[in-house]
């Protein structure tokens, strides 16, 4: 009975000891610290760290791998000798860096982002200016390949902005500043000569004679502004009638040959009313006149034009609709074609300037182009 | 004396086997990379981005552990060896995933591609009927322009395709798609201004 109550209070005694030592000896939780840093790493670089802070984010994962390898080393311990407490300072101080990266990305990203931002608001305030400009001419198609292709980029730019891809965002900028700087090259060629104010001065001169004629001779005169595409009336010296006109598809150059599509500017005058003619009613003037014939002959002498090259003719001021792109020749709008057709007569000096007007809206235009982007 | 000499014999070539015949897994060391360039090889880095992550760091981890062995007297190469017999397994298994995705990525391209051409074809269509009345025909000719500009990117998106750049053509024919739907509202707005 003795032996009996000995050996229960032996067991009692050993579970009593186990619970102590089990209560005791827990092995000690891994510190939350390790997991946060191993997400945290993985954020890091889904934020594009070794994009964007390579340097720290190497220097950062060598030091995490440090603080793994110690973490690793005690869990080899056995529960009741590991002490957590040096491996969660050296993954706290992993975490403090991570997070100082994160911030250095952010601030990178931003920083980069708002560089592009910028650049982009230049090239699109550019690229609205060309647009404006294109639209404004008679010739509407003139460079307008390179402005939708510049349009897409702008787009394509954006999406590559979105997902943070910036060298990406970056090289559709430089290709969008390629095809402005092309734009602009075709729309100078054809409109540089509409800022130079001795053209501007010469052109005056033309239609300042043109309306003084109108006045000595109380004759009706035509005038014919590109730029504005206007066709002016003038009788005694004052606007009688004006009318929107359509010109060439390349209507803003001066007409130096056939099939250059471009209207002349000079002095001309009626030789002939046309009814019918292919385009309603017609006035057909006298192009070329001697200077004409003098800049193409010239012009052939310099090697600028071929040997077969020909100076064309048949210049007329006809219907058809001024919307139109002719090949040289100005057109009205039938119904206003019909009214001048029976208003002028044979002999009605015809004057065909480029602009009257050196602070027009188009010109304006390039100008601010011009000193913004040179 | 002479027991002496035969236990220290003994525990010298103990000492030696453990630590001179425990050689670092080269072959699975390079069986790990092969796997792993097999998966770049194949696009590793543009569709399966996440997983090539995982398996450089897994990797690199595998390299620690043979690295950290080789400071040891006694060294056991055991762990490393699983670690990097994972690492050619999960490669292989990512590598299985990317024909896959290569093929949606292709698949979502040409579905962009198609509807960009569509857009595209659209506009020109609507050209076509847009009467040419007052006011519109220097219009008409600018949109045509415009969309000789947008055919031009169109070859552009096909080249992409044929270079395998799938996530390229993709954004530049959604780009494309959106200019010209908004021509196309250019030329419904031109056509409403002739009809009032």
């Amino acid at each position: 009975m003795k032996i009996r109550g000995a050996g229960a209070a032996l067991i009692a005694l050993c579970a009593l000891g186990l619970v102590v030592l089990s209560s005791h000896c827990k092995t000690a939780p891994a510190p939350s610290e390790v997991n946060q840093a191993l997400q945290q790493e993985q954020d890091l670089w889904r934020a594009g760290a070794s994009i964007f802070a390579p340097e720290e984010y190497e220097k950062y994962r060598q030091v995490l791998a440090g603080a793994r390898r110690l973490f690793e080393k005690e869990e080899l311990k056995v529960g009741f000798f590991r002490d957590y407490e040096k491996v969660r300072q050296e993954f706290g101080r992993v975490l403090a860096e991570g997070e100082r990266i994160r911030k250095l990305i952010e601030d990178r990203k931003a920083s980069l982002s708002g560089e592009i931002e910028a650049r982009k608001k230049d090239l699109f305030s550019r690229y609205e200016t060309l647009n404006t400009l294109s639209l404004e001419l008679s010739q509407r198609t003139l460079s307008r390949r390179q402005l939708a292709q510049a349009d897409v980029l702008f787009r394509e730019s954006d999406r590559f902005l979105e997902k943070a891809s910036y060298e990406e965002a970056r090289s559709r900028l430089d290709s969008i500043e390629s095809l402005l700087n092309q734009a602009e090259n075709i729309l100078r060629q054809q409109l540089e000569r509409y800022m130079s104010q001795e053209e501007i001065a010469r052109w005056r001169q033309l239609a300042e004679r043109a309306v003084e004629k109108s006045r000595n001779g109380n004759q009706l005169v035509i005038l014919v502004s590109k730029l504005e595409r206007k066709l002016t009336v003038y009788k005694g010296g004052a606007a009688y009638k004006a009318y929107e006109v359509g010109l060439g598809f390349n209507g803003l150059s001066d007409k130096l040959h056939a099939g250059d599509n471009a209207t002349p500017e000079g002095e001309y005058r009626v030789i002939k009313k046309v009814s019918p003619s292919r385009f309603g009613k017609a006035l057909l003037i006298n192009y070329p006149n001697e200077e004409d014939i003098k800049k193409f002959n010239e012009a052939k002498k310099k090697g600028y034009l071929t040997p077969a090259s020909r100076i064309g003719g048949l210049i007329e001021i006809h219907g058809g609709g001024k919307d139109g792109l002719t090949q040289g020749c100005v057109a009205l709008d039938d119904a206003e074609m019909e009214e001048l057709f029976r208003m002028i007569p044979i002999g009605t000096p015809v004057t065909i300037v480029g602009t009257t007007d050196p602070n027009n809206k188009i010109i304006a235009i390039l100008r601010r182009e011009y000193r913004e982007h040179k | 004396m002479k027991n002496l000499m035969k236990l220290s014999v003994l525990g010298l070539l103990v000492v030696f086997l453990f630590s001179s015949c425990a050689k670092q897994p080269t072959q699975q060391m390079d069986e790990a990379k092969a796997a792993i360039d097999a998966v770049v090889q194949a696009g590793g880095n543009i569709y399966a981005k996440e997983e090539m992550k995982k398996l450089n760091d897994d990797l690199q981890a595998a390299m620690d552990e043979v690295n950290a062995q080789s400071k040891k007297l006694f060294k056991k190469y055991g762990k490393a060896k699983e670690m990097l017999a994972k690492v050619k397994t999960d490669a292989e298994a990512v590598n299985a995933l990317i024909p896959a995705r290569k093929e949606e990525a292709k698949n979502e391209a040409l579905t962009a591609q198609t509807e960009a051409k569509t857009a595209v074809d659209e506009a020109k269509a609507l050209l076509d009927k847009a009467p040419k009345g007052k006011g519109t025909k220097a219009d008409i000719e600018a949109m045509k322009a415009d969309l000789a500009g947008l055919e031009t990117l169109l070859t552009e998106v096909q080249s992409a395709i044929d270079g395998e750049d799938y996530f390229g053509a993709k954004d530049k024919a959604l780009s494309i798609k959106e200019k010209a739907a908004a021509i196309s509202e250019q030329i419904n707005a031109a056509i409403a201004k002739v009809k009032r």
